[in-house]
């Protein structure tokens, strides 16, 4: 296949940037612990920022994926990308609230709020000494949703324009994997490696995320559009 | 809709529930995940063990790399020498537990001897009878989920458009993720400090003092393997399963072709379901539990 550059490009990359943006923008909505959450020890998943963010953005994928090999059109395709994505994270958050709750037998609570600010529950009393919270309390439960929802948004957007350059399923997944990847990393060092959800005081921060995805965004599109047409079915 | 593609998705969820429980319990017999910095620091604060310590990459990455290893022989086998798709998904399962072996050891090796300055040991008998088991967690994990693969590519219609091995890449990432943010809490949060208060996360005073000794004798990576089995390993299959049988099932009930919306409809209904299950949880377990004991702020429960 050859290259050819016209409008069209611009199209593409313009989606491989701004899905990039949405999965940097979605990384800050979704609830990470880390380590210490993984001992009952601060509120949030217990795992890393990428780790969970790739997992629920790349099941999206695969619902994307199915719905790209029916259809050409992008809205069913986005939109399935962000069910998919949401229904991975909130089955995590579900299942792992499920051993906060009766395996380690703790409430969950937010150490970043005095008030949820969607239940109006306070927190502090029920922070457990020593901790800085635990579980997945009903703000970073939504939080979390809306995240999953943008990562999966974004990483449909990233793979539609892969797709229509190439016409290869296999070659346009690895690419969306690899840049979504790109774009999950950046804004995890942005929040240093946990945070709460839009309420936690670190979210304020997107702004930075936003302008080093934006500039990774463009390489990665240039790159794309060069290597893409190579890959070709 | 079809009986036998429902029948197919339904097998695809039981696949993916087996292969979350023993992706669980493979991560606490080896020690792999988050949990293990507490394992790390544990020698370094003066109490050395006899637990697995397999920690050299995160969960989704190397259940990544197993299942993807998994897949790709599968995919070789099938499409090249038209084996049989079980046969196929077997040999595939079993190249990725010797990689797993391989990585275990090393592993082990490698962690315990660079701790060798706080006294910790290289327990040969622990390698013997610990990794063997690790190997078969993980063989069961990659078969599950090379299964889910072939289903997803050559059965359930309409067929993915993925090649196997990166679907199987994709759903290692997930296992992981999945396996690292629910099982985990079990073995991190209960059962690697037991004699703490019930009922509360682990205070920071305690990091690294973690239970030693077992239920008879000194506690090893096996005894955590039964704990863990009971409860964290099957959260994590039901998380997993929950995903994979949900997301396929609003793929078969409704057809992506001519019922696209209602497809996705469906699935923000899940969404919306789970969501609202949690605030349950969530109100239940503060009225159960009630406040700590000792909180002196000014914010009334």
């Amino acid at each position: 296949m050859s290259m050819t550059f016209d409008i069209n490009t611009l199209i593409y990359m313009l989606e491989i940037i701004v899905g990039g943006l949405l999965v940097s923008v979605g990384v800050h909505f979704v609830p990470v612990g880390g380590a210490p959450a993984a001992m009952a020890q601060a509120t949030g998943i217990g795992t890393g920022t990428v780790t969970l963010a790739a997992g629920s953005g790349l099941t999206g994928l695969l619902s994307a994926g199915l719905m790209m090999s029916v259809t050409d059109n992008i809205w069913p395709i986005l939109a399935t990308g962000a069910v998919g994505s949401m229904i991975m994270m909130d089955a995590t958050m579900l299942t792992g609230d499920f051993i906060y709750s009766y395996a380690v037998g703790a409430p969950y609570a937010s150490a970043k709020v005095n008030y949820d600010p969607i239940t109006m529950f306070p927190q502090p009393p029920y922070v457990a000494p020593g901790t800085v919270g635990q579980g997945i309390p009903t703000v970073c439960f939504v939080s979390g949703t809306i995240g999953a929802l943008l990562g999966g948004v974004g990483g449909a957007m990233i793979y539609y324009p892969c797709m229509q350059i190439s016409g290869n399923p296999a070659s346009s997944a690895i690419f969306a994997i690899g840049i979504f990847f790109v774009q999950a990393v950046i804004p995890s060092w942005n929040i240093q490696g946990t945070i709460e959800g839009f309420h936690d005081p670190k979210f304020k921060k997107w702004p930075l995320a936003f302008k080093a995805s934006l500039i990774a965004g463009i390489l990665l599109a240039i790159m794309t559009v060069l290597i893409q047409p190579l890959g070709g079915a | 809709m079809d009986a036998f593609g429902m029948g197919i998705c339904a097998a695809a969820g039981a696949l993916a529930f087996v292969a979350g429980a023993s992706e669980d319990i493979d991560s606490d017999i080896g020690s792999q995940s988050n949990p293990n910095s507490q394992v790390q620091l544990a020698a370094q604060v003066g109490n050395p063990h006899r637990i697995y310590n397999k920690a050299i990459a995160g969960e989704p990455p190397s259940n990544a790399l197993w299942c993807a290893v998994a897949c790709l022989m599968a995919y070789v086998l099938i499409e090249g020498y038209h084996m049989p798709l079980l046969f196929a998904a077997v040999a595939g399962a079993s190249l990725a537990a010797l990689f797993d072996g391989v990585m275990a050891t090393s592993a082990y090796l490698g962690r315990s001897a660079s701790q060798s300055r706080f006294n910790q040991w290289i327990y040969l008998d622990i390698i013997r009878y610990t990794t063997p088991s690790i190997m078969a967690h993980v063989w069961i994990t990659s078969f599950c989920i090379t299964l889910i693969a072939i289903i997803q590519v050559y059965v359930l219609t309409p067929h993915h458009p993925f090649p196997i091995p990166v679907i199987g890449l994709i759903w290692g990432i997930t296992v992981g993720a999945i396996g690292s943010s629910v099982g985990d809490i079990h073995y991190g949060g209960e059962r690697e400090f037991q004699w703490r208060l019930f009922g509360q996360g682990l205070n920071t005073m305690l990091s690294g003092q973690i239970v030693r000794k077992a239920e008879a004798g000194l506690r090893n990576s096996i005894d955590n393997a039964w704990f863990c089995a009971k409860f964290g390993g099957p959260c994590t299959g039901l998380g997993f399963g929950l995903t994979v049988f949900l997301d396929n099932w609003r793929t078969t009930v409704f057809d992506p072709v001519t019922q696209a919306p209602l497809a996705i409809a469906m699935g923000c209904f899940f969404v919306i379901a789970m969501n609202v299950y949690n605030l349950y949880m969530e109100i239940s377990a503060r009225k159960k539990y009630g406040p700590y004991p000792g909180y002196k702020g000014d914010i009334p429960a």
